[in-house]
């Protein structure tokens, strides 16, 4: 089962054309996990992979006849601490930013969420979502101007009724697609240097063996 | 006897915590009016709150109430007391509830507090399978209106880059 969550976890499988990984942040108790049960319905099945603090929930889809398989990667109590671990980020395609409507701190956070996203990820798609509406629909005929100013899509959205919910995980499939075909993805060949450059650091101070085989990198 | 709580509320006059319960038993509703003695617009609510839930005789139709949620009743109260409408009670817990930052809060608490949410999400909730579930939702919020800027972004925000 180790090797199963290994390959799980291999982020190298996110280069091909057909497999995406998005990501969802904001603060405790926003609904995170809640929106990605209502999108998936019954069908889903997350992996609780508690070493890395991380649910990983799978999904695949059709698109222009193509098969599409999504991982959507959501916190397991780790953003309690207002951070993730930069693996979290590697090769994410788009990410899904929830504040809940009826508390202003999960708002002002999306400021430091955002910070740190776009230190490790300066051009990937990335969504904002209010969440809880249901609870109070006056917020529906306010604007909220940190997606306006950052230039951010942006959904009202509640996880209880399924208001907009489906769209906005649809939308960011698309647009992380939209973005594979159209990034150089040059950030992601400068960590493939570093996390090479650690390995060999690895290889030449321990005496175990290397359980998986190196790939060849081009110079 | 098995009592459930239904719906609790409070009355002002006396101060007064009222449950509405479930015999399980008899499987009839009814009513309690649980008076709160020596209390006064000084009070600390959660201590008041903490006797009540574990007081010898109102505790078995407290057990489904949360200590949270009589806490909130015991506030109503006090700000009754001290002069305030009831808007102005609620609005000011509102608020409060506004600038609650759950991630300075321990495991248990983040818990007890994600249960309390949870209440209302189940009350909204809409399921598979009842008569008006639309997987695929989807509902424009005037999109092409000039809306009203959120209060919370009036302020300036250290934050800002």
């Amino acid at each position: 089962m180790d090797a199963g969550g290994n390959s799980d976890l291999d982020l190298d499988k996110y280069d091909s054309d057909e497999q995406v990984k998005i990501i969802c942040l904001g603060d405790s108790a926003v609904g995170k996990s809640k929106l990605m049960e209502r999108f998936l319905m019954d069908g889903y099945r997350p992996q609780q992979l508690s070493t890395y603090a991380l649910t990983l929930y799978k999904y695949t889809t059709t698109i222009n006849g193509q098969t599409i398989l999504v991982d959507f990667w959501d916190t397991a109590g780790q953003e309690r601490f207002r951070s993730m671990h930069p693996s979290y980020y590697h090769k994410s395609h788009a990410c899904v930013m929830v504040f809940d409507v009826q508390r202003k701190i999960t708002y002002k956070n999306l400021t430091v969420w955002y910070k740190e996203l776009r230190e490790y990820r300066p051009e990937i798609p990335c969504l904002v979502v209010a969440n809880k509406i249901d609870a109070d629909m006056k917020v529906t005929q306010k604007s909220f101007n940190f997606a306006k100013k950052q230039g951010l899509p942006f959904y009202f959205v509640s996880a209880a009724d399924g208001t907009n919910v489906v769209k906005v995980f649809k939308d960011a499939i698309q647009m992380a697609l939209s973005y594979k075909r159209n990034s150089s993805d040059f950030m992601d060949e400068v960590m493939r240097e570093l996390e090479n450059f650690d390995l060999e650091n690895k290889e030449e101070s321990s005496d175990k063996e290397e359980t998986q085989e190196e790939k060849p990198s081009s110079a | 006897m098995s009592i459930v709580a239904k719906r609790c509320g409070v009355k002002f006059t006396p101060p007064s915590i009222i449950i509405i319960y479930e015999n399980k038993t008899s499987g009839k509703m009814r009513k309690r009016v649980i008076p709160v003695r020596n209390f006064s617009q000084y009070s600390d609510c959660s201590r008041a709150a903490e006797r009540l839930k574990h007081h010898v005789r109102h505790s078995v139709y407290l057990e489904c109430v949360s200590l949270a949620q009589l806490e909130r009743l015991h506030l109503l109260l006090r700000d009754h007391l001290q002069g305030a409408s009831l808007e102005e009670s609620l609005a000011a817990h509102r608020h409060q509830e506004e600038e609650e930052d759950l991630n300075k809060l321990s495991d248990e608490e983040l818990s007890r507090r994600k249960a309390q949410m949870d209440d209302l999400f189940q009350r909204n909730r809409r399921r598979r399978g009842d008569p008006d579930f639309v997987y695929d939702l989807e509902v424009e919020f005037g999109e092409g209106s000039v809306k009203e800027t959120c209060s919370w972004d009036e302020e300036q925000s250290d934050q800002e880059f």
